[in-house]
């Protein structure tokens, strides 16, 4: 086992986010089919269509992750890499709005040893494993915490797998980037990074009053896929306050992309949070807050963990 | 942690927590899904040790809650309730420890299996193994029955009962009775229970006159409940009933209105009064002994005994017949204010004014005193009260006697019984004496003739055999050492303010507060065996409590009292042929 030293600096030090305020700032060069549901000359809010319902059960997926040391190798040849120890957990949530009761479908809690060191070994520190998850390129620090991102995404889909039934609608938290192939899937993005609308199609985007999506469109990207904007319940009338983007897979039709954009509008606002309890408000809806503080409890205490480590890292050292 | 099942312990119920600290006297459970835990029940885990047998650690639960767990906010109840915020409902117990075994106090292990004790593993966690004489009280929440100690009861190791709790809803005397009933009849005093006597006061209204007579409201229920404790459900078979004799009646007759058979009258003839010395009874007031004039009553009734000669019915002093109390009153205060006599009646040192004090309260006990103590009637006649000679629950009514004639009633009749007891030396047979409102006669403030009666009896019953089982709406406002003489010590319904007295420290918190709402016929019973108290329901009386409820007057009832002997009956008429024809 290669000797590894866990760095003395708290991760979350070295793992500060980008975190988004306000609106999309760079303009995407993506190429966008404003066409799809209305003509883009015609392009206006729409609101809630009468003849749909709500979905039964809707299921919300979301993942969380942690750093709980971040570590240096020694090599043999004296040379050195640095790596993360990660914990992380998906899981779901089934809200059964017929029943009215949200409960815990499914979560999975999992580790990894992130580096680029060629020769690092599974960590065993107490009870607790971190399998080696190798990572390509020269292995810098900051290109380990997205790193993570992938097993992630395949531990959502896994749990998210299990617990879906007939007749559910699935909300992933994020783009749906390799999620693509689930059905009657959507993609929800809190954050807006990118404008991918014209201007004057950004002014029927921002001039949404609460519970109303701007027209289906379609990015030409390569993860692209048709995609809408919905305003939640806000109070607040800055223009992006609100304003979320939903996104579903390229591969269905127009009129079912329209259906699920639809859908959308009935299901996504009645979950909304409120300013005063989520900083993220509304945008970070209620089970998926519920659902992060559970995951995270799952993770394990931190200090604890960290202490392990530490622990490990000096029994290898002798 | 092993989670195999001990010995005999019942379902597991869930695990030790770990996010509150378990300490050998209390720990947290948290309730596994699909489970519950209520206040009383009995729950046991195991912890075990290196290189030593494991400690099982038996407790009885004193608190539960619930919560949402994931909620963070006291509005998300309402974003879970309606199905958007995941949340879990968590119950969790406090565990109050009953008992470790081997004594090793050591904290049970969070995440141990806590399991719901049942069977012999519940015995064991209330010590009810250890009790070889166990006296049952009534069912647990879990409807099990729970036993009292008799070593704690009978003078063994302890005696005497404290029971609180407010008038009316907190069933005191319901208990207490029930409690005899349930010694007399479990069989735990083997050949004592014979001989055992008891004196009970009927202090309000007629309620304890029909304890020979069945409940007629007693259904089949109530009668199981009595058979899963052991006992037959049925009246008590052997009741002598006392009550004062009627106002101005010459002929001395019971004053009782609804119970019409069976019931002899007590009273006290002017030559015993004398004799006895039983004057100081009269001013058995507390705020009589601070007055000077109790050297006057001491006087005066060492004077009676020297000089009163009995003289047919009545007595009669330097040669004065005196027939009535009212007599005896007139002629004393008469010699005391004559210059003359009134030194030898009360001493020599004795002021003016005192006397007058003495004879002013005297002239009043006249009215309340006079229909019980008697010249006008025969002497031979049967009147006082001895549980010896009685039926084996005698019975005192006092409830349409005044204040100071209950004293009067209360006070010479305890000192005879324990005088008598005293003499005979042994503490068996047992004598069980049953008397409400203690506060009125044991007082925490000052002193009487009373109170020292009943102080007596706490202190040197247990060795003579007289066990005091005494009822107050409060204990703050009894004599202190009766209180803590009391070996078990019961509550029923309490005030709020008097819960939190020390008094009732041996409450939990918990428990204090359910004191406060607890129903009749729930009651919680602290011994010496069991560190915490055990909550019980003791079953409908099956005998009468009222005369709606009264069945059948018991046959013995009627042949043993002439009053109740119907004149104009043909004699041997219905009987078998035995008797004498004529």
């Amino acid at each position: 086992m290669t000797r590894f030293f866990v760095d003395a600096w708290d991760p979350a030090y070295g793992a500060s986010f980008e975190a988004g305020g306000g609106g999309p700032a760079a303009p995407s060069s993506a190429q966008v089919d404003a066409d799809v549901e209305l003509p883009a000359v015609d392009w206006r809010a729409i609101g809630v269509r009468r003849d749909v319902l709500a979905p039964e059960v809707v299921l919300l997926v979301d993942g969380v992750r942690r750093i709980d040391a971040s570590l240096w190798t020694a090599e043999e040849d004296g040379g050195s890499f640095p790596g993360i120890a990660a914990s992380y957990a998906a899981g779901v949530v089934r809200c059964d709005l017929e029943r009215g009761a949200a409960e815990l479908a499914g979560a999975r809690v999992s580790r990894g040893l992130f580096t680029a060191s060629p020769s690092a070994e599974d960590v065993v520190a107490g009870r607790v494993r971190y399998p080696v998850h190798r990572v390509g390129g020269t292995g810098e620090l900051s290109k380990l915490p997205p790193a993570v991102q992938g097993p992630l995404t395949a531990l959502e889909v896994e749990v998210s797998n299990a617990a879906r039934i007939d007749g559910d609608l699935l909300v992933v938290d994020g783009p749906l980037r390799s999620r693509r192939q689930l059905p009657r899937t959507l993609g929800y993005i809190k954050t807006q990074h990118s404008q991918y609308l014209d201007a004057r199609l950004t002014a029927v985007v921002t001039g949404l009053t609460p519970g109303q999506r701007s027209p289906v469109f379609r990015l030409g990207t390569a993860w692209g896929g048709y995609s809408w904007y919905l305003r939640l319940p806000v109070t607040s009338g800055a223009p992006w306050a609100g304003i979320v983007r939903v996104e579903c897979s390229a591969e269905l039709t127009d009129a079912q992309a329209i259906e699920l954009a639809d859908l959308s509008l009935v299901t996504l606002p009645r979950f909304a949070s409120t300013p005063y309890k989520d900083p993220r408000a509304p945008q970070n809806l209620i089970p998926i807050a519920g659902l992060e503080r559970r995951l995270r409890g799952l993770l394990g205490d931190a200090r604890l963990l960290h202490r392990v480590l530490t622990a490990a890292a000096r029994g290898i050292r002798r | 942690m092993t989670d195999d099942l001990l010995d005999g312990p019942g379902e597991a119920v869930g695990r030790v927590l770990g996010t509150a600290d378990a300490t050998p006297l209390t720990f947290w459970t948290a309730v596994s899904p699909g489970s519950y835990l209520q206040l009383d029940d009995v729950v046991v885990t195991r912890r075990e040790l290196p290189d030593r047998e494991p400690v099982t650690i038996a407790g009885v639960v004193t608190q539960v809650r619930a919560r949402h767990e994931g909620a963070q906010f006291d509005s998300d109840v309402f974003a879970i309730a309606d199905g958007t915020l995941p949340a879990q409902v968590q119950e969790a117990a406090e565990v109050t420890t009953t008992r470790v075994d081997p004594e090793l106090y050591v904290p049970p292990t969070p995440g141990a299996v806590v399991h719901r004790a049942e069977g012999d593993a519940r015995a064991r966690a209330l010590h009810f193994d250890r009790m070889e004489r166990r006296i049952p009280m009534g069912m647990g929440r879990d409807g099990v029955p729970v036993y009292l100690n008799a070593d704690f009861l009978d003078g063994t190791r302890g005696a005497h009962v404290s029971i609180s709790g407010i008038s009316g809803v907190a069933t005191k005397t319901s208990f207490a009775t029930f409690l005899l009933y349930s010694v007399f009849r479990s069989g735990v005093l083997g050949g004592d229970a014979v001989n055992a006597k008891a004196l009970i006061f009927n202090v309000k209204g007629e309620d304890l006159l029909f304890l020979d007579h069945p409940n007629t409201r007693l259904d089949d229920a109530t009668r199981a409940e009595y058979a899963r404790l052991g006992l037959d459900a049925g009246a008590f078979p052997d009741v002598r009933v006392y009550a004062p004799p009627r106002v101005g009646d010459s002929s001395g007759t019971p004053d009782v209105s609804s119970r019409l058979t069976g019931v002899d009258s007590f009273y006290w003839t002017l030559s015993e009064f004398c004799a006895d010395r039983l004057l100081p009874y009269v001013f058995a007031d507390a705020d009589d002994e601070r007055q000077q004039y109790t050297m006057v009553v001491h006087s005066v009734a060492a004077h009676l005994a020297r000089y009163a000669q009995p003289a047919d019915g009545g007595v009669s002093i330097d040669g004065v017949r005196l027939g009535s109390y009212a007599d005896l009153v007139d002629h004393i205060v008469e010699q005391l204010n004559d210059d003359e006599t009134r030194s030898d009646w009360a001493g020599s040192a004795v002021g003016l004014g005192t006397v007058n004090a003495f004879a002013r309260r005297l002239i009043g006990s006249k009215k309340d005193l006079g229909r019980l103590i008697r010249g006008d009637l025969a002497t031979r006649r049967p009147h006082s009260i001895n549980t010896a000679e009685s039926a084996q629950v005698t019975v005192v009514d006092l409830h349409n006697l005044p204040d100071r004639a209950q004293r009067f009633v209360v006070g010479v009749t305890l000192k005879s019984e324990f005088e008598r007891k005293e003499k005979a030396g042994t503490a068996k047979p047992l004598l069980f004496v049953v008397l409400d409102e203690l506060n009125k006669y044991a007082p925490r403030e000052g002193s009487s003739p009373i109170k020292e009666v009943l102080l007596d009896i706490a202190e040197r019953g247990r060795s003579l055999g007289v066990i005091l089982v005494g009822a107050q709406q409060t204990a703050s406002e009894v004599e202190r050492r009766i209180v803590t003489n009391s070996a078990i010590r019961v509550v029923g319904r309490l005030d709020p303010a008097e819960a939190s007295r020390p008094e009732y420290g041996f409450l939990p918190p918990a428990q204090r507060q359910r004191a406060l709402l607890a129903k009749p016929g729930t009651m919680f019973v602290n011994q010496p065996d069991i560190p915490v108290p055990l909550c019980l329901e003791f079953p409908f009386p099956a005998w009468a409590t009222r005369v709606s409820e009264a069945g059948r007057a018991p046959s013995e009832t009627l042949r043993s009292i002439t009053q109740s002997a119907d004149p104009f009956a043909v004699v041997g008429s219905g009987t078998t042929d035995d008797d004498i024809p004529f």
